[in-house]
């Protein structure tokens, strides 16, 4: 059962550095998801375990092996793409069977192993089409079925999801998660969608600009995010940033801001180092409560300039001094635009980070 | 509730303006149309006449039909022997035969190579890359007529097998003649030089081919377990059908019609048709009934080849590979 090591990972494309040394263990089984923005080099690594990019330095080892000069054949892998890549001249059966009839495999396994896997996608009444007469749904459905005919303990996801339409891209991340549950092998997914990679991730491994920035499961990343990058590109709508300066009042470590003052609480105080006077506070929507009677020390407030109505709650961009800040709220709360609403503050809500470094503090 | 669909009556409309059309338009079609199959048809008609007739008049209708003509053009491969003739002098068969090899090798050649330099051309990186891909398009540009003195020089004088030779010496065992066995007037010499003439535009018309096909398919094939070859061939080759189906008409077409470097590379026993239907002129005599019929006769290979070949030319055979 393979593990996945990837040592001091670097690519270049001439004097451009885009991997500055990924170093990343993926245990068995585990299913990992590199999410980034575009251009963040997550492509690219995936792309290198797969061996359709040259490694410019460092070691991938599968199972302790190296395969960093191994062609993409030999390391046992599938890979689904971006693209879905089906065979356009070959019907849907041959595409699924492609990978099993280069290996010589007997016609009847081979057509024993197409109509199971066709069985798992859903695709068995569709396996004489050509791709060009499938929907996009059906194409993505014979792209992994492609792959999991293989038998690989690999599986490579190259943004597979991000060709489809909203509600079927939901649909299909379902389908994935169940996918999951019934075949147990590695798995890696590159996405820049955050909730695909909250959904269906083990392990997120979040990366800006060729580097990692943090690696852990959904829920440490979304609840100790590492730096400002993380806090804000996990979560939806995405954390609020607001510059403060901290005060001491009664023995109570304040955040004070343009149009606000709220208080830190004391666990969180105690890891501060002394010197430290300015910091960027980060607050979720999803921390914030409408409620007009909180008390000062623990609530923002907000102007709201725009409602945006999403159904059972609707998403305010309010302003807090030259700030900008979005709060969700229920859609029944009656609110005018303009109106200035206290929303409280949940204590543990409270993300800190060095206004210089963008480290969490 | 009902819903609006504009986009159904807008077809409709579109349908409607198509029979309003200006009577000038199906003037212009009638007389291309008349300028291209016209002077098919007058060679058909006149293939039919005799030379007396032809003489009286090419446009004329009101003629006996006879297939004289054509039992003069065919009388090496005809069962019987034609009353009209005293001795069989054009050898249409042989001809025939011989455009039939050096077309459909030189063609099949010039695919299987233009193939496989187009797809290093697109696919691979090497010194020097874009300075060939230049080059071969303006190899093309280079008219055959300037290529004819230096290459039947060649052929006859450079790349020849000794005759006291190993070889060369087998050859002439075999076949028999005098002298050295040389390219000129040999079917693989008029191939070569039609191979060399339509490579650089096949290549040029399949670069464009290669390079419509998602590269992602290619590395879907690599990870699915296919080496570079079986990537090429079972992937590239079958989606670049049409442009395969382009290409050999095109070289087909050339090769059969060519009429200048065959003359003066081939000899009596390799002999294209073209050439032959020249040696129906002479100082004494034009026969234009048998000139007519022997063109007939030519014109109906590149007919079959094309029909076949443009079967292959289905548009939109990537349709479906990759979205996005």
């Amino acid at each position: 059962m393979p593990q996945i090591r990837l040592d001091n990972l670097v690519k270049r494309y001439g004097a451009v550095q885009v991997l500055h040394g990924i170093e990343l263990d993926m245990a068995e089984n585990e299913f990992t998801v590199l999410v980034g923005p575009s251009g963040c080099g997550k492509s690219t690594t995936l792309r290198m375990i797969a061996g359709l990019e040259t490694v410019s330095d460092g070691e991938i080892y599968i199972d302790g092996r190296p395969v960093k000069d191994l062609d993409p054949k030999d390391r046992g892998l599938a890979m689904v793409f971006q693209d879905y890549a089906l065979y356009p001249h070959m019907d849907v059966a041959s595409n699924i069977s492609f990978a099993l009839r280069l290996q010589k495999r007997p016609r009847a396994e081979i057509d024993a192993k197409v109509r199971e896997v066709a069985e798992l996608v859903g695709l068995s009444d569709f396996l004489a089409r050509k791709p060009g007469a499938l929907s996009g749904g059906q194409r993505q459905r014979v792209a992994m079925a492609r792959a999991l005919a293989k038998d690989s303990e690999i599986f490579l996801f190259d943004e597979p999801l991000s060709n489809l339409d909203a509600k079927l891209r939901g649909q299909m991340r379902a389908e994935l998660a169940i996918m999951r549950q019934r075949v147990q092998k590695n798995m890696i997914y590159v996405t820049h969608d955050q909730i695909e990679a909250m959904t269906l991730a083990d392990r997120i491994v979040v990366m800006n600009g060729g580097y990692i920035q943090q690696q852990g499961t959904p829920e440490e990343l979304f609840k100790r995010p590492a730096n400002k990058f993380v806090a804000g590109f996990l979560g939806s709508p995405p954390m609020n940033f607001l510059g403060a300066t901290l005060v001491r009042e009664d023995d109570m470590l304040m955040a004070q801001g343009a149009a606000f003052k709220v208080a830190i609480p004391a666990d969180t105080a105690a890891r501060l180092p002394t010197s430290q006077t300015s910091v960027i506070l980060g607050v979720r929507p999803s921390d914030l409560n409408y409620n007009s009677e909180a008390p000062d020390a623990e609530a923002f407030d907000l102007r709201v300039k725009v409602s945006e109505y999403v159904g059972a709650q609707s998403v305010l961009l309010c302003e807090c001094g030259s700030t900008d800040i979005t709060v969700e709220l229920k859609s029944e709360t009656p609110i005018a635009l303009g109106e200035t609403l206290r929303f409280a503050l949940r204590p543990e809500g409270i993300h800190l980070f060095d206004p210089k470094t963008e480290m969490a503090l | 509730m009902p819903h609006d669909w504009p986009g159904r009556f807008r077809k409709r409309a579109e349908t409607l303006s198509y029979d309003r059309q200006n009577p000038a338009f199906y003037a212009l079609l009638v007389a291309l149309i008349f300028m291209a199959v016209g002077p098919i048809f007058l060679m058909f008609i006149n293939s039919f006449k005799l030379d007396v007739d032809i003489i009286g008049g090419t446009t004329g209708l009101l003629f006996l039909p006879t297939i004289q003509n054509y039992e003069t053009a065919l009388c090496d491969v005809l069962w019987y022997e034609p009353e009209h003739l005293d001795f069989c002098s054009l050898k249409f068969g042989g001809a025939f035969i011989n455009s039939l090899i050096i077309a459909l090798i030189s063609t099949l050649l010039t695919l299987v190579i233009g193939c496989m330099a187009a797809y290093a051309l697109v696919r691979f990186r090497f010194m020097g890359r874009d300075t060939v891909s230049l080059t071969t398009l303006m190899v093309r540009m280079v008219p055959p007529a300037v290529l004819l003195v230096p290459v039947f020089g060649l052929w006859n004088n450079e790349f020849c097998l000794d005759r006291d030779g190993l070889i060369g010496g087998a050859i002439r065992d075999t076949f028999g003649g005098r002298g050295d066995v040389c390219l000129a007037g040999t079917h693989s010499g008029i191939i070569l030089i039609y191979v060399a003439m339509n490579l650089p535009f096949v290549i040029w018309i399949l670069q464009s081919f290669i390079v419509q096909v998602p590269r992602s398919l290619e590395e879907a094939a690599r990870v699915d377990g296919a080496g570079p070859f079986q990537v090429f061939f079972k992937i590239v080759l079958p989606l670049i059908k049409p442009g395969l189906a382009a290409a050999a008409i095109f070289t087909f077409r050339i090769a059969w019609n060519e009429y200048l470097l065959a003359s003066a590379l081939s000899d009596r026993n390799t002999k294209t048709v073209p050439i032959l239907i020249v040696n129906n002129m002479s100082e004494f005599n034009v026969e234009w009934g048998v000139i007519m019929a022997t063109g007939m006769l030519l014109a109906i290979p590149p007919i079959i080849f094309t029909l076949f070949a443009s079967r292959q030319i289905i548009t939109g055979m990537t349709a479906g590979a990759v979205k996005g």
